[in-house]
């Protein structure tokens, strides 16, 4: 691995340029995340330092195996690490129970997979507010409009899933991460399964998001294009962060994925 | 394709487990049920042969009258005794003087009497003839000494040179000197003893002493039972006939079957079926999820080149595997159950013939076929389904929820309900009980044929107050209950099968209830009643009457009694009044004639009898008595309400002469004016208790006591049904398991985007009590329909009032929802317990 020596595990320099001091989202301390023992052990998570900074788009690029999907489902609450912290807010989540990481994901995480992401048996509208349903609350009807209408779903919102398109149903999931105003949206390869169109057309809510609401995102993804519709790109290879871009484009986040060689 | 067959079942044992368990479950209670059958038979069989092992012939009177219940046959002239003894090989005949005779227990209540005979009789002396052998004291030799057997000493708690009180009706003191063995047994079966010395027995139970009932008869050694009787004959008169001992066994072998075990088993074996019904449903349920959840693996055969045929076969195999395997295991768990309940009856005092466990090969043989069948049956239309996966499915990652709500379906499944619905109506409305049952079969196709069509919406309504109460996992549990109609309707309907058997029985039962309560309140006009707590022709003394009518605080006392007689060619059992006093405690809505003028050489008969009969006031009727004398009384009066005593009346004074051991079944009292109900309850019990102590009640008491009975008559048929709304129970645990089974990525993601753990159960236990819901429901609609159909196609039996006992239905439905939570639990435990990150995990 070549970025080995180069990169240590603390935020690489020139991460905070675009403003003085943001305030952080998601901080990762020390992550590590061991599967199995002794012989077989596989450390999907290395040590992992990183800062998400709140009200921004973050994406989190590697090759397959590199730790990607492990060190989101760790940050949001899914996945409990071996070893380091993660912190949401000023909440470290290997202090939490159970219950309360079902409260912390429901109020203040919202989430966004590649497939299957709504209940075949609501409507596109009851999707959206499910996880305000699940803890009782009453959806904010001006935030809920604002939404609904930032991804043009407006005349869907009667319809059941399978009565959508894939790209139709990945921007009801949009609605659902949006819908609560959560702290962060975590995203596991939202555009994996939709052609180019529809993808860019998620990608463009995303962003809008971010830009017109405030919204922190962090998007896993192997796409480059993808990940150019991030403000910064934080490079994993080998459960370790190996280094990181700031306003990147598809080519560049191409060619230094090639430096992988992954 | 053997190969992935037998993977197959090894990769779905747990679910395989539950489904053998419903197939098991009702294959254990049709051969527990055989095998009870049949060892009752052979048990009353051994004991008849032994009964009868020293009598090689019979010789007794032609002429029997009553029906299969109650009969009395005439009696013969002793003085055959010596005619008989004298014939060429008889080596002893001895006369049979027999009776009914209940013993009164050292605490004041008489035995037996709940069903099996009570005998009573003379002592044979010859050891061959007499089945009983003494084990302690000795045989009784004067008036006022008897022997009884041991079982019933040691359950009245007496012992040899005890005194007590012998019910023959007329209350008898008599000695204990001594005890009696049936062979090896304490007992005769359930039948209790008493001998008396012959002298006594002529007394107790003949009219003259020159009569007696039979005469048994012992061969000379080397003389065939055949050759004995024809031998016997040439002396017998007209009238007399001779039997074999092997005869006489096997006319005794048909008796039981005919009276008690012929119906014992039919009566189980009908909740047997309904079990292996509601199993059906089950089978069905379990193969049609793991087929849906196999159509990636069966397209993947199909692509691979396995034809339709090969891919049928393949859950052909598993299902013939699953039934063969719970066949076999049931009958092994049916041997348990029927050796259980042979316990459990002797517990309950009901003690039958000891024998082995008869496991005959044709139970084995039934038991498998059945539940090879069933499996065979329900796991082909889910086969059929498979085999027509196309190969391209394999390709297409989302499974498409069956959809069985086609037009088709439902035009059909309401054309069959409403024409079972209209069958039915016809049937109870006409009286014809065989075509309102055949209604009812008509009507549950069509409820099965429409049940995919209304569980959606019935979901729907029966979801929509946890919808509204429980927030989110409410909406969820109710949508997840309506979104497969099929497998929530497959679910329910096995509930609901259980359910409306339940329910049917329990309106039927409180029916009958409110029939007799009805009767009695419109019909008795008197204060108290004496009846007979004995099953029998007449357990209580004629004497007891008159006793209670002689009392300060009486005014009128009339006794009703039971006559089997033959009237107009009908062996039957009809009742006897006394014409004096019936009017004034009975209001039987006279409609020509006089009840009170009614004399001995004539009858009453209701309104219905005479139109069935073309009688009229003044007609002969031809009637046979238990002596074998025939007579033609004339119609004396026409009554019109036939549900008290039937529908003939004879005058007690026409019948007594007519029978060897007169008694009555009730006494039915009026006080005099100024006595209160307590005080003559007290005056009268006195009497009562001198008479070997029957209960006195007034005529709401007596309601409550047939009510009570009903009651345990009624709880009999929920235990049994138990079984097959456990299997139901079962059937809706197995098929929310597959269901969450195929629903992981779903639960996953409302884990993920923040179900609790809590709010997971509760929506599973929600979907649960949902279905659970439908088929309570609907089982209690059906049921209720089916139970007015039976009670009207039944208005000529009894059946005079309806009732709706809407608390039992109320119970019944909260039970259903209960039994639903009860199902989720196990599920919902296992739900919970899912790993949110493998549930989301993309494959």
């Amino acid at each position: 691995m070549t970025a080995h020596d180069v990169m240590t595990s603390e935020a690489a320099p020139g991460w905070d340029t675009s403003s003085a001091f943001p305030a952080v989202a998601v901080r990762a301390v020390t992550a590590t995340k061991v599967y199995g023992k002794g012989d077989t052990a596989v450390r999907a998570l290395d040590e992992v330092t990183l800062d998400v900074p709140a009200g921004r788009f973050t994406a989190i690029m590697g090759p397959s195996g590199s730790g990607k999907s492990t060190l989101m489902h760790c940050m949001a609450g899914l996945d409990s690490l071996t070893a380091g912290h993660v912190l949401v807010g000023d909440v470290d989540l290997a202090s939490l129970s159970d219950k309360e990481l079902t409260r912390l994901r429901r109020d203040r995480l919202g989430f966004v997979f590649q497939a299957f992401n709504l209940l075949p048996m609501l409507t596109a509208a009851e999707n959206i507010t499910l996880p305000l349903d699940l803890a009782g609350h009453k959806p904010e009807a001006g935030w809920f409009d604002r939404v609904v209408d930032t991804v043009g779903l407006r005349p869907r919102l009667k319809h059941r899933p399978s009565e959508l398109s894939g790209g139709q149903q990945q921007r009801v999931a949009v609605a659902r991460a949006l819908a609560s105003r959560p702290e962060v949206i975590f995203a596991d390869e939202p555009t994996g399964n939709l052609d180019s169109r529809s993808g860019a057309e998620i990608l463009e809510f995303m962003r809008r998001a971010v830009d017109d609401m405030g919204q922190t995102m962090v998007v896993v993804t192997h796409d480059p294009v993808a990940a150019a519709y991030a403000d910064a790109v934080v490079f994993l290879a080998d459960g370790r962060v190996v280094d990181t871009m700031v306003e990147p484009t598809a080519d560049r986040v191409l060619e230094r994925m090639k430096g992988f060689g992954g | 394709m053997w190969k992935t067959t037998l993977k197959s079942l090894g990769a779905h044992k747990r679910r395989l487990l539950s489904t053998c368990t419903a197939v098991l479950l009702g294959v254990a209670f049709l051969s527990g049920t055989l095998v009870l059958g049949d060892t009752m038979t052979k048990g009353f069989g051994d004991m008849f042969t032994a009964a009868n092992a020293g009598t090689d012939a019979l010789v007794r009177s032609e002429s029997e009258v009553g029906d299969a219940d109650f009969s009395e046959r005439a009696l013969i002239d002793r003085s055959l005794v010596d005619e008989i003894a004298a014939v060429d090989g008889v080596a002893a005949a001895e006369p049979r003087i027999e009776g009914s005779a209940r013993i009164v227990g050292a605490d004041g209540d008489p035995l037996g009497g709940n069903g099996p005979p009570t005998q009573g009789g003379n002592w044979i002396a010859d050891d061959a003839l007499n089945p009983y052998d003494l084990s302690d004291g000795r045989a009784p030799a004067a008036p006022g000494e008897v022997v009884i057997d041991k079982a019933a000493a040691e359950q009245g708690d007496l012992a040899v040179g005890d005194t007590t009180t012998v019910r023959t009706p007329d209350p008898i003191p008599v000695t204990i000197v001594g005890l009696v063995t049936f062979g090896d047994a304490d007992s005769q079966g359930p039948i209790t003893y008493t001998g008396f010395s012959t002298e006594q027995a002529a007394d107790l139970f003949v009219p003259d002493p020159g009569e007696v009932s039979s005469i048994a008869v012992a061969a000379d050694p080397g003389v065939s039972q055949t050759r004995l009787v024809q031998s016997i004959d040439a002396v017998l008169p007209d009238g007399v006939e001779a039997l074999t001992g092997a005869q006489l066994t096997a006319e005794m072998e048909d008796g039981i079957q005919d009276d008690f075990l012929g119906f014992f088993e039919t009566f189980l074996l009908v909740f047997a079926g309904i079990a292996l019904v509601v199993a059906t449903f089950s089978i069905y349920n379990t193969f049609s999820i793991l087929v849906a959840q196999r159509t990636r693996e069966s397209a993947l055969l199909r692509a691979l080149g396995a034809s339709r045929g090969q891919v049928l076969r393949s859950v052909a195999v598993e299902a013939l595997a699953v039934g063969l395997l719970a066949s076999v295991g049931g009958i092994a768990v049916g041997l348990g159950l029927a050796s259980g309940l042979l316990a459990l009856m002797s517990a309950m005092g009901m003690t039958m013939p000891a024998s082995s466990l008869v496991v005959a090969g044709s139970t084995v043989v039934t038991a498998v076929v059945v539940g090879v069948v069933v499996t065979l049956v329900a796991s082909l239309a889910p086969a059929v389904r498979a085999a027509r996966t196309a190969p391209l499915e394999a390709i297409r990652s989302v499974a498409v929820d069956g959809s069985a709500t086609s037009w088709l379906r439902a035009i059909a499944g309401a054309v069959v309900t409403a024409g079972g619905v209209a069958v039915v109506i016809a049937g109870a409305v006409g009286g014809a009980v065989p075509l309102a049952g055949l209604g009812a079969l008509l009507s549950l196709v069509g409820v099965v044929m429409l049940g995919p069509v209304v569980a959606r919406p019935a979901a729907g309504v029966l979801g929509a107050p946890q919808a509204a109460r429980r927030g989110m996992s409410g909406t969820l549990a109710r949508r997840n209950a309506m979104r497969n109609p099929r497998r929530t309707a497959s679910t329910a309907l096995a509930l609901l099968v259980g359910v409306a058997v339940v329910s049917l029985m329990t309106v039927v039962g409180a029916s009958i209830k409110k029939s007799i309560a009805d009767t009695v309140d419109e019909q008795f006009a008197g204060d108290l009643v004496v009846v007979s707590d004995g099953w029998g022709l007449g357990g209580l003394s004629t004497e007891l009457a008159p006793a209670i009518g002689d009392l300060p605080e009486v005014a009128v006392s009339s006794a009703a009694g039971n006559a089997p007689v033959r009237v107009d060619g009908d062996d039957t059992v009809v009742s006897t009044y006394d014409p004096a006093t019936l009017d004034q405690v009975m209001d039987l809505g006279v409609r020509a004639g006089s009840m009170a003028d009614v004399g001995v050489d004539q009858i009453a008969v209701s309104q219905e009898y005479a139109d069935d009969h073309g009688l009229a006031l003044g007609d002969p009727v031809p009637v046979t008595y238990p002596d074998g004398v025939s007579e033609r009384p004339t119609v004396g009066a026409v009554f019109g309400e036939e549900d008290m005593f039937g529908g003939v009346l004879l005058p007690q004074a026409a019948f007594v002469p007519h029978t060897s051991q007169p008694g009555d079944v009730a006494v039915m009292i009026t006080l005099a004016d100024g006595v209160s109900e307590a005080d003559g309850e007290a005056a009268v019990q006195g009497v009562a208790d001198r008479f070997g102590a029957p209960d006195v009640q007034t005529g709401a008491e007596y309601t409550d006591s047939v009510a009570g009975e009903v009651d345990q008559m009624l709880n009999v048929v929920y235990v049994l049904l138990a079984l097959a709304i456990v299997i139901a129970l079962m059937g809706i645990a197995n098929t929310l398991s597959l269901s969450i089974h195929e629903r992981t990525r779903e639960l996953g993601l409302l884990r993920a985007v923040g179900q609790t753990r809590r709010q997971l159960r509760s929506m599973v236990r929600g979907e649960a009590v949902t279905v659970a819901l439908f088929g309570t429901a609907g089982g209690v609609g059906l049921g209720l329909f089916l139970g007015w159909a039976m009670v009207e196609a039944l208005a000529d039996e009894g059946f005079t009032s309806f009732a709706v006992p809407v608390t039992s239905l109320v119970v019944v439905l909260v039970v259903g929802a209960l039994a639903g939570v009860l199902a989720a639990v196990r599920p919902a435990r296992r739900a919970a317990r899912l790993d949110v990150l493998e549930a989301i995990a993309t494959d």
